[in-house]
């Protein structure tokens, strides 16, 4: 082991050389995985606490508001535990060029999700001038100097004022990242939505094997309205994530050629000098196997010390400096450009993927020339 | 006792060229005797040399040394025996350039996993015998010619062989560093090491303590 490290100290430029670009290829591919992972969990998070039944109306092949007078209806339904009513939209923040969603909550009435009962019980929005914002509007509510409150532009043209209450701390940061939660009737202000109408209708129902049959009987009550199920938007969410873990793979394939080509042209052959060094270990008496143990410890601290680096780093700059640059390529899947906190998942499964197209490889292509090279009589290398 | 017994050796440079490099050799040395082999470039000195230390094998005939035949032997056992018996000093040293003294002296000890202290006692004796110990840390190509020569005989001696195989060892030396070459000599042979030296050197033929000059012309014994 002592030869081997001595041996790798002596020819510092090329160790180090491949130290690099070894650590680089480790940390672009580890990056990668952590990045989707992180995506693919929180997309999945988001997706199981979806509302089991979305009703949307459409007037002339487009999505509008829908009448309120329709809860009732949807409630007498057998096999439906809960109607609600929402009131939301995104609101473009000009300074920012960003998109926040607004969604209004009421406080005596059931909420849809878990987190909006959460903040419903903590807060009392009732008095119509007050909101609980996501982290990621926070942020940039500060960035432009709105601390405490925000005015809001209503289509009127008319300023609108709510003071920011609280934070909005959820389990699933994607969700939770980009909203504002205020009342019903600041949402209707802001928006200009009409009283008598939701923007859509959420429906819970308890048992999960009747959520396509009650979606049919909606649709065929109100043929003109959209009924979207959990299960649709879990394929949607899928298909967006899909679409931009391509993008990844395009980055992951190029990284994966490059390591490749390194290991191939690596395996290909021995320097004149490597061939001389192992000519010259025979003839004073090392064995083949004395050969390759020293080869194998060489590869294996190169090529270990680079993946723990790669991997190292792409902990930090995945996890602690949220990966600038490659997060941009999936964040905003709903044209949102807030920022959202890549939430640490360890996922041991890509780490040994990564450790066995690596490391097992890299040792591969040095053992294999320099057995070669060794078992070949030490006259005719030396020659 | 070492005996080369009807050994041949052909290089097959390709399918039509084939180089006969030593034509049924027969030779026997005893233990102790300081044998010199002369002979033009290309005589096939060095080829008997290389057969000896088993660095490479025989067409035909074999090389018994000890009574063993190690033209017969597996490679890893040549290896062992090589690492035991045989110490080589090459033409060109044959040394690892961009380590120091002391590393390229202590190669033949490393796969055996020496104990420090042995290790350090055993190369301390060499340093001291061929007076190199004052560049134990000199990286190996800043040394001059005679330096790099001490190096490679103090790494031929560091496991005490008892054959001692020197290739042309003065090729590359002026009168006087090959003057106190033959004196290193001299000194091994008094310790009843086995020396063999490859040489078309004239500095090698009129020393008293010679055992045999062998004439080596064209792949044969003359």
């Amino acid at each position: 082991m002592q030869y081997a490290i001595n041996s790798l100290l002596r020819q510092k430029t090329k160790t180090i050389f491949i130290i690099i670009i070894f650590t680089i290829l480790t940390f672009l591919l580890t990056s990668i995985f952590f990045i989707t992972h992180s995506i693919k969990y929180e997309l999945d998070t988001t997706a199981n606490n979806l509302p089991q039944i979305i009703i949307q109306n459409q007037q002339a092949g487009r999505l509008t508001n829908i009448e309120t007078t329709i809860l009732d209806d949807i409630l007498q339904i057998d096999g439906v535990s809960d109607a609600i009513g929402r009131v939301w939209g995104y609101y473009y923040f000009k300074q920012a060029n960003v998109n926040f969603i607004v969604m209004g909550i009421d406080n005596f009435e059931n909420q849809y999700k878990k987190s909006f009962t959460n903040i419903s019980n903590k807060y009392d929005l009732s008095d119509n001038n007050s909101m609980i914002i996501g982290n990621g509007v926070k942020k940039i509510l500060k960035k432009n100097y709105y601390t405490d409150y925000f005015n809001f532009i209503t289509p009127g043209g008319t300023l609108k004022k709510v003071n920011i209450k609280g934070v909005f701390n959820s389990n699933i940061p994607l969700e939770s990242n980009d909203i504002i939660l205020t009342s019903k009737d600041v949402v209707r202000e802001i928006f200009g939505i009409d009283e008598q109408y939701f923007t859509d209708i959420v429906v819970k129902i308890p048992n999960p094997k009747e959520v396509n049959t009650i979606a049919t009987k909606i649709k065929q009550l109100y043929p003109n309205t959209k009924v979207i199920t959990q299960e649709q938007l879990k394929v949607s969410y899928q298909e967006i994530f899909d679409y931009k873990s391509g993008i990844f793979l395009v980055l992951f394939i190029v990284a994966l050629f490059t390591f490749f080509m390194i290991v191939y042209d690596k395996s290909s052959g021995l320097s004149s000098e490597e061939k001389r060094e192992i000519g010259i270990l025979k003839a004073i008496g090392w064995k083949v196997d004395d050969i390759l143990k020293e080869k194998f410890y060489e590869s294996f601290i190169i090529s270990f010390f680079a993946y723990l680096v790669g991997v190292i780093s792409a902990l930090i700059y995945v996890y602690i400096l949220q990966a600038p640059l490659l997060k941009n390529i999936f964040i905003g899947y709903s044209a949102l450009n807030v920022d959202f906190i890549l939430p640490f998942v360890l996922d041991t499964q890509s780490l040994f993927l990564v450790f066995f197209l690596s490391v097992p490889i890299y040792i591969a292509a040095t053992i294999i020339p320099s057995w070669r090279t060794a078992t070949i009589e030490a006259d005719k290398v030396l020659r | 006792m070492i005996k080369l017994h009807n050994l041949t050796k052909i290089y097959e440079l390709n399918k039509n060229n084939k180089v006969v490099a030593l034509d049924n050799i027969n030779l026997e040395f005893q233990q102790g005797e300081l044998i010199i082999l002369k002979g033009a470039s290309g005589s096939g000195k060095s080829t008997i040399l290389s057969l000896l230390a088993g660095l490479s094998k025989p067409t035909n005939g074999e090389v018994i040394i000890q009574d063993q035949r190690i033209s017969k032997l597996p490679d890893d056992f040549l290896a062992l025996f090589r690492r035991e018996n045989i110490g080589f000093i090459f033409q060109k040293y044959n040394l690892i350039p961009t380590m120091s003294v002391w590393e390229n002296i202590a190669l033949p000890l490393i796969p055996t996993n020496p104990d420090e202290t042995i290790l350090k006692e055993k190369l301390s004796k060499v340093m001291q015998q061929f007076n190199i110990s004052h560049k134990e840390n000199s990286i190996v190509k800043n040394l001059s010619g005679g330096e790099q020569q001490r190096v490679a005989i103090a790494r031929a001696m560091i496991n005490n062989p008892n054959i001692i195989i020197a290739d042309e060892p003065t090729a590359n030396l002026d009168e006087k560093l090959s003057l106190h070459f033959i004196q290193i000599l001299k000194q091994l042979k008094s310790s009843n090491k086995t020396i063999i030296v490859a040489t078309h050197d004239p500095l090698f033929f009129d020393l008293d303590f010679v055992d045999k000059i062998i004439n080596i012309h064209n792949g044969r014994v003359q």
